[in-house]
């Protein structure tokens, strides 16, 4: 009904190639991209900046590590720590007079460079092991950002972004900052969805599926997860970067500590391994349901339907929310971005049922 | 009457409604005045759960008084209690959810939120109080002019310690001096003061860092004992606290020879048996139990009225009682300041409240507190008590130590910060 397939067809090698070959899908990208476009418009600064904003630049953090863990099949248990190394670069250079666009560049290549060091890991383990290698550079990283006092800033630990401009706009208002984050976001999502129809991409995914079976037929692994571990962090630490320009406006050692690194891998776990709605929906679970739950527990109780402790109040939106986790992957252990795609599946031949793959 | 004061009026008794349901507001709503929104989000459920409920319950309760009593001259106060777990992106969503609401004051409780936070209640005008807890450079009313530590920050409570040693254990002079802490920005903050103080009264400071959260303390204790100091201070907080003495203790060094930092409560100190720990020191910035007016009334007249938000036997608690006082202090600044301007309470008014506050000592619960437009700490003072095995006993009276060291540090933090702008 809605992905009416019939009567589309493609001519031409680019119409069948293109990202969304399908009308309808382009249609859904197109309205979902237009109401981010002008949600400065429509939404509140309150929605904007305490819902949306993070959402976007978590997301991007989430693409980035979906690209490691979800195509390359690379598990990173240290994906804050490269935000980190990504976010504290980026403030140093722009206090040392470096301009913004050129900062973000610099912590990209340096959360890249120093993520590639310890993905060189992944070269010999593989599975759990790679996970306690990478958990590694966690507690690494967070020990030298708080111990070393030139990173850190000294006895109090929290640095002020500096006033910056980007492209010629000053970064002080909400529109503005809000709009950087967007064009990141976008920026992000185009290199995912395009990755997958690269060579690139597809080498990638055969040293997911097996490594050696991948150096048979002529992959060179060696190189492959180098690479897979430097794209991820390069756009790792720019999300890291963006998300203390942009969203704390101020960088400390616990804005990127170990559970921050945990729930990313939720983030991507919950959203579907290496799916871009995935990781657009698993973000949006991990960081906004806790809120809402936790907004819709305190008005019950504010309007004296329930009758509970203070602290009983703060501990049932974490019941409801670690049951939802548990419902949502018993029902599909494949993660939301499954759910969706089910029912994509479902109208693409709707009103028939046979859907198969 | 005109629509808009029937819609007003309808709006405060559904707000005093809400309040009411809280348990916040009882007699006064009759007056009809819109409530006062101050907003503890706090973290309930993940890294400060050692003390936040008892911290709250203290809160609530002394609202709860307040609001029998009259008030701040009418209006009830009411409290916007939500859990932000620590998560520094929670608690900006939560903020910002409080603003728009109409919060006019905050407490966070949390040092990742606080320090969050603290720019933006500065960009917002928005006070808040960061009661010993928190960035140290809080306590620079010119860096940040609607931060509130009101109390003793970290760096005067280890000065507090060492003058205690220094004038009532013998001397400083020539001591061992080992300082056990946690690896965090919050173990390391009074370092820099041990450290100047060492130079001038000429003791042998030694680090000891164990690695966070604290629940591992072993290989620490080891080489402590091995260099065998003549004094220990501990800084931790929560469970860590308790692995620290249990170590200490386990290793032969005598509790009265410990000393701690604020952050240790009866319940850490009870899990103990009979006369393990007796003797263990810690700063007390807020007396603790129930015999200070405020904690007395509070005990009359909504505990054992039925209306207390949480469990009796945790009422004159440190923690309660450090609830207790936060309110306290923000209930007088906002009452000094909507008396001296005038009209409503709003947050410019609490502020500028909070810098009238003049020996302050909320009936006898806390020291005297005078805070000033550059001092938002207050005056930095406390008393040292010990352990004897029930309860916390004071051992001094209320004073403040090394304020000149303390303050050069502030001001070069300040200088550093200007710096790098």
């Amino acid at each position: 009904m809605f992905y009416r397939l019939s009567g589309v067809y493609h001519t031409r090698y680019s119409q069948t190639r293109q990202l969304w070959p399908i009308p309808a899908d382009r249609w859904q990208v197109g309205i979902l991209f237009a109401l981010a476009l002008l949600a400065p418009l429509y939404m509140s600064n309150l929605y904007l900046s305490s819902y949306m904003l993070p959402w976007l630049i978590f997301s991007t953090a989430t693409l980035a590590l979906t690209l490691l863990m979800g195509l390359a099949g690379q598990l990173h248990f240290g994906f804050a720590a490269v935000m980190a190394i990504g976010a504290y670069t980026s403030i140093h250079l722009t206090r040392a007079g470096v301009p913004l666009e050129i900062a973000l560049l610099g912590s990209g290549l340096m959360s890249a460079v120093i993520g590639c060091v310890f993905g060189a890991a992944a070269l010999r383990v593989k599975g759990l092991y790679l996970v306690m290698a990478t958990l590694a550079m966690q507690f690494l990283v967070d020990w030298v950002i708080t111990n070393v006092t030139v990173i850190s800033g000294g006895a109090t630990a929290t640095l002020q972004t500096p006033s910056v401009r980007f492209l010629f706009i000053p970064l002080q208002s909400l529109t503005a900052r809000y709009y950087l984050a967007l064009a990141w976001t976008v920026i992000v999502v185009l290199f995912i969805l395009n990755i997958k129809r690269t060579s690139f991409g597809r080498a990638l995914v055969a040293v997911r599926d097996k490594d050696f079976a991948a150096a048979v037929i002529g992959v060179n692994i060696f190189k492959y997860k180098l690479l897979a571990f430097f794209a991820s962090s390069f756009l790792g630490g720019i999300s890291g970067a963006i998300l203390a320009f942009c969203f704390y406006k101020a960088v400390t050692p616990s804005q990127f500590n170990f559970d921050v690194t945990i729930q990313l891998v939720a983030m991507a776990l919950v959203g579907g391994l290496g799916s871009v709605i995935g990781g657009f929906l698993g973000t949006g679970f991990v960081l906004l349901i806790p809120i809402v739950l936790l907004n819709l527990i305190s008005w019950i109780v504010g309007n004296g339907w329930l009758n509970v402790s203070t602290s009983l109040m703060a501990h049932i939106p974490m019941m409801l929310y670690g049951a939802m986790i548990i419902g949502f992957l018993l029902f599909e252990p494949l993660g939301l971005a499954k759910i969706y795609d089910n029912a994509r599946k479902y109208l693409l031949v709707w009103p028939f049922r046979h859907t198969q793959s | 009457m005109n629509h808009t004061d029937l819609a007003l009026s309808r709006r405060t008794v559904l707000g005093a409604a809400a309040a009411a349901s809280l348990g916040a507001a009882l007699p006064v709503w009759a007056q009809g005045k819109d409530p006062i929104q101050f907003a503890t989000l706090l973290d309930f459920t993940r890294v400060y759960t050692f003390l936040t409920d008892e911290y709250s319950q203290g809160q609530q309760d002394y609202i709860k008084l307040l609001n029998l009593e009259g008030g701040l001259d009418g209006s009830p106060i009411k409290l916007i209690v939500k859990d932000h777990a620590s998560y520094p992106e929670r608690g900006i969503a939560l903020y910002n959810e409080a603003k728009a609401a109409g919060a006019v004051f905050f407490d966070f409780l949390s040092s990742p939120v606080a320090n969050a936070l603290m720019p933006r209640a500065d960009e917002d005008h928005l006070p808040m109080i960061a009661f010993a807890h928190g960035r140290a450079d809080a306590a620079d009313g010119q860096a940040f002019p609607y931060v509130f530590p009101s109390a003793a920050i970290y760096r005067s409570q280890a000065a507090l310690l060492l003058k205690y040693i220094d004038e009532k254990e013998g001397g400083l002079k020539g001591k061992k001096i080992a300082f056990v802490h946690i690896d965090s920005a919050f173990g390391k903050e009074p370092i820099e003061l041990l450290e100047r103080v060492a130079k001038t009264k000429g003791f042998e400071l030694k680090l000891y860092p164990y690695p966070v959260p604290g629940t591992e303390q072993a290989a620490t204790w080891s080489e402590v004992r091995k260099n065998r100091p003549d004094k220990i201070i501990i800084w931790g907080a929560g469970p860590g606290q308790a692995v620290s003495i249990r170590g200490a203790v386990t290793n032969g060094i005598a509790p009265k020879n410990i000393y701690s930092v604020i952050w240790l409560s009866e319940a850490d100190m009870s899990a103990f048996k009979g006369n393990e720990v007796v003797g263990v020191k810690r700063v007390t910035l807020v007396n603790t139990g129930t015999e200070t007016p405020i904690v007395k009334r509070i005990v009359e007249k909504v505990v054992n009225a039925g209306n207390g938000s949480g469990d009796k036997k945790r009422v004159g608690g440190t923690y309660y009682n450090i609830g207790v006082a936060t309110m306290a202090i923000a209930a007088q600044a906002a009452k000094l300041g909507a008396q001296k301007a005038g009209g409503p309470v709003t947050p410019e008014k609490i502020k500028q409240g909070f810098e009238m506050l003049k020996d302050f000592t909320a009936e006898g619960l806390i020291p005297p507190l005078t805070i000033t437009a550059q001092d938002h700490q207050g005056g930095g003072m406390g008393m040292i008590s010990e352990w004897d095995g029930k309860q916390w006993a004071p051992k001094s009276d209320w004073g403040s130590a090394y304020q000149d060291v303390v303050w050069d540090l502030i001001k070069e933090d300040r200088a550093k910060a200007k710096e790098k702008k």
